[in-house]
């Protein structure tokens, strides 16, 4: 990248508004404005509309797009020290603008570029040619840790390693774009992609639809119907395979399973059975034949792979040796990222195309063969020197990798005699220069510098490139400052036609079949996470009532010591709840075990009910520090209810009646019958202290209906009859088994031709002696086996759906 | 040489396990040159729901067999019967360091014999700084590459105590090390630390070898066991060279090789994944090498 540009452009005067101060910089092109200091073609648009909307105007557009990101839930995770925190989607606003002819130059690059690294990798566990032709040092491949000997020889199913690719990319001095970065491993982005142009245009409509921006949807339609074709030839299904809800990316993982219709799922739904994986469901194993892995290739088969993951599905390999399962991209592909690669594109692109590269990829030395580390020594000063195996990008990498010129006298004498005693460990690479290009700050359009991260997908027209991606966004000028877990941004990227685009949706169009999912393709994981949220959620609704009904009476009387106060904490005490405490760290934690389920399944339920849910936390979180036993707490616990109450409406009226809400009503009945058969079962007790009926009807919430229907003789019978008995009573025991009933009939396998499963028959026979009793036979003894009974229907339900 | 061999491994699993996964890497391979195998079996106790073999990277015989029900515990039975080439050792002809680095640069090929599988650091042998500079020392006392191997094999015998107690199977290179102490694997992984970080391929044997009673002694059954040593490249004219560090010599024609890898974890009898709620196993093993004729 020579420096030829060095003429400072000044931007030509008498520009209005925002970009009134925008300096270009000496020698570094930028994206809206040309050497000659002129807007580029495509950008006018846009600063007109800019322009239109004044500086109010377009703050309120911006606002809406990260109110858009925040209802929506975006966020990836930023690690700092050992937990990784959730973190708002950094949208830059203002979109990056690309000229289509200018695209066109990017896409027929990535094109053949794409195909030549499918045709490297396929040598590199294939044939060798490359090294006994002398184009690959055999040394490059044999010490690196990318280079995974248990799939070497394995060919892929689908005849393809490679079918999703993300290139980076950045600007050069001379204009060009060059290729920072090849991510095959498991590139991520294209879902943030999608939800950047989500984003900008609910900001900026208006101006979006008068210019003609290509669309995305017809990318991931395509590469969704090639993954499905795959599928459907192997008579199996297509899974996103997921590390989980602690990985950085997790979000669009779920994002994309939701947008695409693919099963999410993470290694232990899986499992390898006479060499083909299956997917755990509640109905029983079924066969998953693409993977989009969203996982390092090592960690997927803990058996032949990597011994110490704790994430992937023992047989992995097994199955791609049997040929059942097609990998997206295949296990291995990683070994394309490795920085020292980069050097040998230009020599690979001649060897296995016989035409040089259409992007020039940037330039790099391994420092393993003699000429090219004399060279890196002889030009030390400019080089960025670094692990040669590394698959981090140089202007990601503060850590390993250095400009030699930036190093003082000693560690530069260690450096040098470093390359020179184990020169096969580095790289020496030109210092990565990128162009600018505009974000909004405080009223006004400011250069920072840009790079731009581009996917690749096999479908049935070969590599398709999705026109547009994602552009990271510097938060200074410094290059190296782009790295979004430095806290620079992302923008959307508009490829800009002259005619009018085409439009594309996802829907099923015309004559295209209408394909159904199953009920019972529901993974059992994430049956169980529904399970286990649905208990949570009202387990947390029980404590709150306890407490609340605690706290008012500890008002009223200001003495904690009276037999009803001491005996209810006796009772939270069994619950892990301490009354002490205003908001106790049990009832925290119960509300901490509730979001960390739901996390788990991300993909299944609502952005509304997910933020509902958090809010809940945050909301006890605050409580937690200020609020004081007594009144304070009860109204604490009111503002408590009323919120898990909206999280309960929101998944109850909004979920699909699938089987994924069956199992989270389950879920949901079970607890509740635990809970009001445990909580009867100690107010009922013959040495209950006095007023402990009344604070039962409370906690059951059926004071105004036990009023209603019990005007006369209220007694001990009449709180039974209505809080375990009554089949009207949202609240009683015999409601909870009533629901059960009904869900677990409706499970696969629930009645099956007249039998019913053993699930099923244990409900119905609950159901029956709770329909036949009478209050007066009931006693406390047996409303705590009640309760028992209905934890063994959870044992049950676990036995014959989630093993 | 013809050897009937018999390993048993036993294990105790404390709980019930289920859905569980194992390759198991026990049968010899037959080697050009050095031993052929006439008859091999290896069989399962209970019988494992799949069972199929394969051949590993390295060229290792691998089955891996899978249960989706219950038990409780699982026994390995491998019958074999493998002759042994027994040749006396060639003179040495294998380069110094600097030749060797030499002959290195021209080795363009990738296939599972090639020395460059055995350069770099692998899962459970680290290059560490003490080791290399142990094994620099046996280099600046030699004047040839085989000589040099030998000079670091002989040290490690010289200088660590055979101690079974000292060392588990996950024991590190550099525990080992600085214990100078352990078995037949810890030495064999030390002298491949060693001889990794002077710059010279090496490799981890995992086999079997003869034990012969002391004089008037009956042979106890059961009593060999199994046994690791190392494989060293040696130069384009001399290839593959086995040093044996625990007993202080060459192989011969008492080791019996099951196979090889980059270190333990290639070439592990047995690894495992499994499901229990109950934590550990007792393990037994007992290994007859017998000589036929």
């Amino acid at each position: 990248m020579d420096k030829r540009n060095q003429r400072q452009a000044p931007v030509r005067p008498g520009k209005p508004g925002l970009i009134a101060d925008y300096r270009l910089l000496p020698g570094i092109p930028d994206e809206m404005i040309d050497p000659s200091g002129n807007v580029r073609p495509g950008w006018t648009q846009l600063l007109a509309g800019f322009d239109e909307l004044g500086p109010d105007g377009l703050n309120a557009r911006f606002e809406r797009a990260d109110q858009y990101l925040r209802d929506a839930g975006v966020f990836y995770r930023k690690y700092d020290g050992a937990a990784g925190k959730e973190r708002a989607w950094p949208l830059a606003h203002v979109p990056l603008i690309i000229d289509e002819a200018d695209w066109t130059v990017i896409t027929h690059g990535l094109v053949q570029r794409a195909e030549l690294l499918e045709r490297v990798v396929a040598d590199i566990y294939g044939d060798n040619h490359l090294v006994a032709r002398g184009v690959l040092p055999p040394e490059l491949i044999a010490r690196n840790p990318e280079f995974l000997r248990p799939v070497v020889g394995i060919k892929p199913s689908s005849g393809h390693y490679l079918h999703f690719c993300a290139f980076e990319l950045g600007r050069g001095p001379d204009g060009g774009w060059w290729v920072l970065g090849d991510r095959t491993q498991a590139p991520s982005g294209a879902g943030f992609a999608l939800e950047n142009r989500v984003a900008t245009t609910r900001a900026l409509s208006d101006i979006y639809s008068k210019m003609h921006v290509h669309r995305l949807a017809g990318f991931f339609r395509d590469f969704r119907d090639a993954l499905n074709g795959d599928a459907r030839r192997n008579d199996g299904r297509v899974g996103i395979l997921t590390p989980g809800q602690h990985n950085e990316t997790y979000f669009e993982h779920a994002y994309i399973a939701r947008y695409l219709g693919f099963m999410l799922l993470e290694g232990e739904d899986l499992v390898v059975e006479d060499g083909q994986v299956m997917v755990r469901t509640i109905s029983g194993p079924k066969p998953v034949s693409v993977l989009w892995r969203r996982m390092d290739a090592s960690f997927t088969d803990p058996l032949e792979l990597r011994y110490d993951s704790r994430i992937g599905t023992p047989g992995m390999t097994e199955a791609l040796r049997q040929g059942s399962i097609s990998m997206v991209n295949a296990i291995g592909s990683g070994i394309l990222e490795t920085r020292a690669l980069a050097a040998f594109m230009p020599q690979l692109s001649r060897a296995l195309l016989g035409a040089p590269l259409e992007l020039p990829t940037i330039a790099t030395w391994w420092c393993g063969q003699d000429a090219e580390r004399q060279h890196v020594l002889d030009d030390f000063d400019r080089m960025m020197i670094g692990p040669a195996f590394s698959t981090i990008l140089q202007i990601e990498d503060r850590e390993q990798t250095m400009l030699g010129a930036m190093l003082e006298a000693g560690p530069r004498e260690t450096l040098r005699a470093r390359l020179v005693a184990e020169g096969s460990a580095f790289v020496g690479q030109e210092p990565v220069t990128l162009s600018t290009a505009p974000v909004y700050v405080d009223g006004k359009l400011e250069p920072r510098p840009i790079t731009l991260r581009v996917y690749a997908a096999r479908t049935a027209k070969g590599w398709t490139i999705m026109p547009g991606g994602f552009a990271r966004v510097g938060s200074s000028l410094d290059t190296a400052a782009i790295a979004m877990q430095r806290g620079g941004q992302a923008a959307d990227v508009w490829v800009v036609s002259s005619k009018p685009v085409e439009r594309v949706t996802l829907l099923p169009q015309n004559g295209e079949k209408l394909i159904r999912n199953s009920a019972g393709s529901l993974p059992s994981r994430a049956a169980d996470n529904l399970i286990w949220l649905g208990r949570y959620a009202e387990r947390c609704e029980a404590t709150i009532r306890i407490l609340r009904a605690y706290n008012a009476r500890l008002a009223e009387v200001s003495n904690p010591e009276i037999p009803l106060l001491a005996d209810t904490r006796t009772y939270l005490d069994s619950m892990n709840v301490d009354a002490t405490e205003a908001l106790p760290a049990g009832l925290v934690s119960a509300i901490e075990s509730a979001v960390h389920s739901a996390g788990q399944i991300r993909d299944r339920f609502s952005p509304d009910g997910w933020l509902a849910l958090t809010d809940l936390r945050k909301t006890s979180r605050n409580f937690a520090a200020r609020v004081q036993p007594g009144d304070d707490a009860t109204r604490a616990m009111t503002v408590l209810l009323r919120k898990l109450a909206g999280f309960s409406g929101l998944v109850h009226e909004n979920m699909y009646r699938f089987a994924g809400w069956r199992f989270l009503e389950i879920g949901r009945r079970l607890e509740r019958g635990i809970q009001i058969a445990g909580i009867t079962s100690w107010l009922t007790r013959d040495k209950a202290p006095d007023g402990a009926l009344d604070m039962l009807l409370e906690i059951g919430d059926s004071v105004m209906t036990h009023r209603r229907r019990y005007n006369v003789s209220a007694g001990t019978n009449s709180y039974i009859d209505l809080l375990v008995l009554d089949a009207l009573n949202p609240r009683s025991v015999l409601f909870q088994i009533a629901e059960l009933r009904e869900q677990i009939e409706r499970l696969p396998g629930g009645i099956e031709d007249g039998q019913l499963s053993a699930t099923a028959k244990a409900v119905l026979e609950l159901h029956t002696q709770l329909c036949v009793a009478e209050p007066e036979d009931m006693t406390s003894e047996r409303f705590e086996e009640l309760g028992a009974e209905i934890g063994r229907l959870a044992g049950l339900i676990a036995d014959s759906y989630f093993v | 040489m013809l050897y009937d061999i018999r390993l048993e491994l036993h294990y105790d699993y404390e709980g019930f396990v289920h859905g569980d996964r194992h390759l198991v890497r026990v049968a010899p391979a037959s080697i050009p040159g050095v031993q052929r195998v006439i008859a091999s079996s290896v069989v399962f106790d209970p019988k494992p729901d799949t069972e199929t073999n394969f051949v590993d990277f390295f060229g290792n015989l691998v089955t891996t067999i899978s249960y989706s029900g219950y038990h409780d515990r699982l026994d390995v039975r491998l019958t074999a019967r493998v002759g042994v080439e027994d040749e006396a050792p060639q003179a040495d002809l294998s380069p110094d360091l600097p030749g060797l680095q030499r002959e290195l640069a021209a080795v363009w090929t990738l296939d599972a014999n090639s020395p460059h599988h055995f350069l770099a650091a692998s899962p459970r042998v680290a290059l560490s700084r003490p080791i290399t500079q142990y094994a620099r020392a046996s280099v600046d006392r030699t004047t040839s590459l085989r000589a040099a191997a030998m000079d670091l094999c002989l040290s490690i015998h010289r200088d660590f105590t055979y101690d079974e107690k000292a060392t588990k199977v996950d024991t590190l290179p550099l525990d080992a090390f600085d214990l100078k102490r352990g078995v037949c694997q810890d030495f064999s992984h030390v002298m491949i630390a060693g001889l990794r970080g002077v710059g010279i391929p090496a490799a981890y044997v995992s086999g079997f070898l003869r034990t012969i009673p002391p004089k008037g002694k009956p042979r106890l059954e059961g009593a060999d066991a199994m046994h690791a040593w190392v494989r060293v490249w040696c130069g384009q004219h001399d290839g593959w060279i086995e040093f044996d560090p625990t007993n202080a010599m060459l192989a011969g024609p008492d080791h019996i090789t099951i196979g090889h890898g980059r270190d333990y974890t290639d070439i592990s009898p047995i690894v495992g994944v499994l499901r229990t709620s109950h934590g550990g196993h007792d393990t037994k093993q007992s290994v007859d090498v017998i000589r036929v004729e």
